[in-house]
């Protein structure tokens, strides 16, 4: 039986965002493209699931790179162009910030962020907002670069804070505004989703991430992430993408420096001019290349010289009281008993107890979320990958109780509600399962770590050489553009370029 | 603007390149190909395995345990007390899945040597077809396919309370037959009263094997429906009186039993109105009469569709019955479909609805909303009500 075409232009495997925003962007351009997902339906990480009747999210805290419907960014645009419908609701506020002795909520906006944080701290308005300016001049210098490339010359004139900050780790910049530790405690939360201190974060990175949240809110899906995924599916059928769920891709085939196919854990090899690959750089170059020959060294050494970034553990609560009745009040909350990125950083390397957690009450920002009465709460800490490296299957069990919860004493006390009195469902998510249902290398999420010695801009700049196999794409968090479900969007149609370019260079 | 100096600061772009590359060059050209968060999910989660059966024993005058072990000799994964396993039946052209709750503990599977997991079967009066072939075929050397560690009807330490009162009816018993061995092999917290109805005492399914497991953490409450003069233990049914008798202030209930059953004892536990987190039902497994739920048009029930299957590039045409799921015409017709729970709610099942109309069972749909928006259903609890074409993974 032959399931099959004889040929493809472009095999991409796995079917999350990255993957099905690549074969948008192919199929949106004629291409004949073929998606094989190894679970029973997409989006990775950014599905849901139904426990007791109730839908969950699985793992979306919000949106970044959406943007209102008349200032949209580049995803919330991309998905527009696209025929991606999907119902975004605006989160309301950027976050509640609970750190001992400080207790503030923080709004979009850019001059309402610099208002609030100097109500809490008077007299950082000015440094806060130079701050959020320099952030965002960044951010608009790195959207128009990554369109626009131009000369080094040409970029000092007219990009010349992306130029002279390049160079220096977010604390290294944030250090020169001389700003109160406060102020900068309010500042910092949102470190957690790019993942490294900022004594190694580069402050591009920072950058982009305050300029776009803060600037221009975040979203979320009406019906969870599995709508924004499923949609994103569904258009890609309808512009005659093929899709197959359930298959797993074992290896990938080459000849003469090329890829050429993939071959299923089924047994099906299906052929195609490109590959993209959403399977992380260092499990394609350590076992799914064939022949394993056509891996050169400097593949192996680049991706040992890497780091790999964060990982996630969430226990979710589907709780039997509503919100208002628990005290919850806000969507998004950081909760620290420090705001000391590198500290925090430090602490996530091992298997807790962990202190820097984020919770998400989905009903905030969508009140539907749940049936009346109750509410989803979900606690989540995102642990680098080395503690839970060493967890063995008989321990696994005990120590994701362990660890969850911890994290549920740890909020109940925050609130002053015994959590566990309400327990109408609980989900423990941790980086096994991530591993289990998405396939990701040591279940990480974040892809490499954003470091000083693996920086967004170097990473532009080597880009072209680290094309180690030709007709060789990859998209996913372990791209330029790294970690989050925004980022994975941008990466996917990174690789989509990739391949259009290349495509039209053999044609000449 | 300045951050350090001038110089230093339009050097920073070509810095970080410099810095990338050394670390690079400095990295092992060692192939790496440790994924020991990857290899904990593959080892709870292996997905179909190849099993052998080692022994089938009576469990009762009507129902038989049947075990199983690893063909390749390996520790089985670990799954939770209360958890089903799927096998797969090849019979005939058609390859039949079935979920079975385990009788075995979860510690059983993790031996070193001869790591087992059991199930009872009881041969039918519903869904005969399967049962009565299991019954009848099973014996010690077949090998078949199965999955373990399927469901959420287990023991949730962050969620129920300690004190837990199961209520089983006839092989419903066989979650707590795991649960309870765990609780005596000391691996299992929870302090759990079973309260078991049967019909008569020289029919109750593990009776021996359970009986001995009695602690100060585990009682097994036998109650008995049938008319028997000498029965000094509990009687009649499992009614709101009853329950409340071994109940303690705060109690979960785990409920797991025939459908008729799952009727009665709503109406019972509503009289006792526990909190709703503390009343857990097994699925409600395949509609034995789908006919018999509200909405379904009676007026297709005796007609046979046609279901065109998608499977990839490749098209089947092959016959359904309005009152048999989309699951069971394509096993009818050899056409393998993963499944799970086989009653609407995991979603192993997912299926896209390219055209034609279903009808979706109402007990336990457990689809997403947006599969909802987009035709997608559970195809063990969808049922044709006119021609229909489909699209399903490839197996």
């Amino acid at each position: 039986m032959k399931f099959y075409k004889d040929h493809y232009d472009v095999i991409v495997i796995g079917g999350a965002l990255a993957g099905l925003s690549a074969a948008l962007m192919l199929a949106d351009k004629g291409k004949d493209v073929l998606v094989l997902e190894r679970h029973n339906l997409p989006g990775g990480i950014a599905t849901s699931f139904v426990r007791g009747g109730i839908e969950i999210e699985a793992a979306l805290h919000e949106m970044m790179s959406i943007g209102d419907k008349d200032r949209r960014l580049k995803v919330g645009k991309f998905f527009d162009d696209m025929g991606v419908d999907v119902d975004w609701i605006k989160v309301p506020e950027a976050y509640h910030a609970a750190i001992p002795g400080l207790e503030v909520t923080l709004h979009p906006g850019l001059e309402t962020f610099a208002r609030e944080v100097d109500a809490a701290v008077p007299g950082t308005y000015d440094k806060v907002l130079a701050v959020l300016n320099l952030c965002n001049t960044v951010f608009d210098s790195v959207n128009e670069l990554s369109i626009h490339p131009m000369s080094k010359p040409q970029m000092l004139m007219k990009h010349e804070a992306f130029v002279k900050t390049a160079g220096y780790s977010t604390q290294e910049v944030l250090d020169t505004f001389g700003l109160p530790q406060k102020a900068l405690d309010l500042l910092s939360p949102y470190w957690i989703y790019v993942g490294t201190g900022f004594k190694e974060l580069p402050f591009t990175i920072f950058s982009v991430l305050m300029a776009d949240y803060i600037g221009y809110g975040s979203f979320i899906p009406r019906k969870f992430s599995h709508e924004m995924s499923l949609k994103m599916a569904e258009r890609a059928e309808a512009l005659g993408v093929q899709i197959e769920y359930r298959q797993h891709v074992d290896k990938i085939l080459v000849k003469d420096g090329k890829a050429y196919g993939v071959r299923t854990a089924r047994g099906d090899e299906v052929y195609a001019d490109y590959v993209i690959s959403s399977a992380y750089p260092n499990k394609v170059y350590t076992s799914m290349i064939e022949p394993a020959s056509a891996v050169p060294a400097d593949a192996v050494k680049m991706v040992n010289g890497r780091r790999l970034s964060l990982t996630a553990f969430s226990v979710i609560l589907i709780l039997d009281k509503s919100a208002e009745e628990l005290g919850i009040k806000d969507y998004s909350v950081f909760h620290g008993d420090t705001m000391d990125t590198n500290k925090c950083y430090e602490e996530l390397k091992g298997l807790g107890p962990y202190h820097y957690i984020t919770c998400i009450c989905h009903n905030l920002a969508n009140p539907d979320a749940t049936p009346p009465g109750t509410c989803s709460y979900s606690i989540t800490t995102l642990p680098r990958v080395d503690g839970w490296k060493t967890v063995s299957a008989d321990d696994y069990d005990r120590v994701k109780h362990e660890v969850a919860k911890q994290l549920i004493d740890y909020m109940s006390e925050y609130l002053g509600v015994n959590l566990l009195d309400h327990v109408l469902e609980c989900v423990i998510e941790t980086p096994m399962t991530v591993a289990h249902y998405t396939g990701m290398w040591n279940g990480c999420i974040y892809g490499y770590a954003h470091t000083m010695e693996d920086h967004i801009v170097a990473r532009l700049q080597t880009a072209e050489a680290e094309h180690f196999i030709g007709h060789l794409e990859f998209s996913g968090a372990h791209q330029i553009s790294g970690d989050g479900m925004g980022p994975a969007v941008t990466n996917g149609r990174k690789a989509a370029k990739n391949v259009l370019d290349t495509m039209a260079k053999e044609a000449k | 603007m300045k951050v350090k100096g001038f110089l230093k600061d339009v050097g920073g772009a070509s810095r970080v390149s410099k810095a990338r590359l050394a670390a690079f060059e400095n990295a092992s050209p060692v192939p790496v190909k440790d994924d020991p968060i990857g290899n904990v999910a593959r080892e709870w989660h292996p997905g179909k395995l190849d099993l052998v059966v080692t022994d089938v024993r009576p469990a009762s005058k009507t129902a038989t345990t049947v075990r199983f072990e690893r063909q390749d000799g390996k520790k089985l994964p670990p799954f939770y007390a209360g958890q089903f396993m799927v096998v797969d039946f090849p019979i005939g052209e058609s390859l039949i899945s079935r979920p079975y709750s385990n009788s075995s503990a979860p510690d059983q599977a993790r031996l070193d040597e001869h790591a087992i997991v059991e199930i009872p079967l009881r041969r039918s009066k519903g869904d005969g077809f399967i049962c009565d072939y299991v019954n009848d075929n099973v014996k010690a050397g077949d090998k078949y396919r199965g999955m373990i560690g399927c469901g959420q009807f287990y023991y949730e330490p962050l969620r129920d309370a300690k004190h837990v009162v199961a209520l089983a009816g006839g092989v419903g018993i066989t979650p707590f037959a795991s649960m309870a061995r765990e609780i005596a092999h000391g691996t299992l917290d929870m302090d759990l009263t079973i309260l078991f109805g049967s019909v008569s005492s020289d029919d109750i399914a593990l009776k021996d094997e359970l009986d001995r497991l009695h602690s100060d953490k585990l009682r097994i409450v036998h109650v008995l429906s049938g008319d028997e003069p000498d029965w000094a233990g509990e009687r009649g049914f499992l009614t709101a009186e009853l329950i409340k008798k071994y109940s303690a202030d705060d109690t979960t209930y785990f409920i797991c039993g025939p459908q008729v059953m799952y009727t009665f004892l709503r109406g019972e536990l509503a009289k006792l109105n526990p909190p709703q987190r503390r009343v857990r039902f097994e699925v409600f497994g395949q509609a034995k009469d789908i006919t018999a739920f509200e909405g379904y048009p009676q007026e297709v029930r005796d007609q046979t569709f046609q279901l065109t299957v998608v499977r990839g590039v490749h098209e089947d045409v092959i016959p359904a019955k309005a009152t048999e799921s989309l699951v069971v015409a394509l096993e009818r017709a050899g056409i393998r479909i993963e499944t799970g729970c086989r009653s609407g709610e995991c979603g192993f099942c997912r299926t896209k609805v390219l055209s034609g109309n279903v009808y979706i069972c109402p007990e336990g749909d457990g689809r997403r909303a947006a599969d909802k928006d987009f035709g997608y259903v559970h195809a063990c609890a969808a049922y044709p009500v006119s021609d229909v074409k489909i699209k399903i993974p490839i197996e």
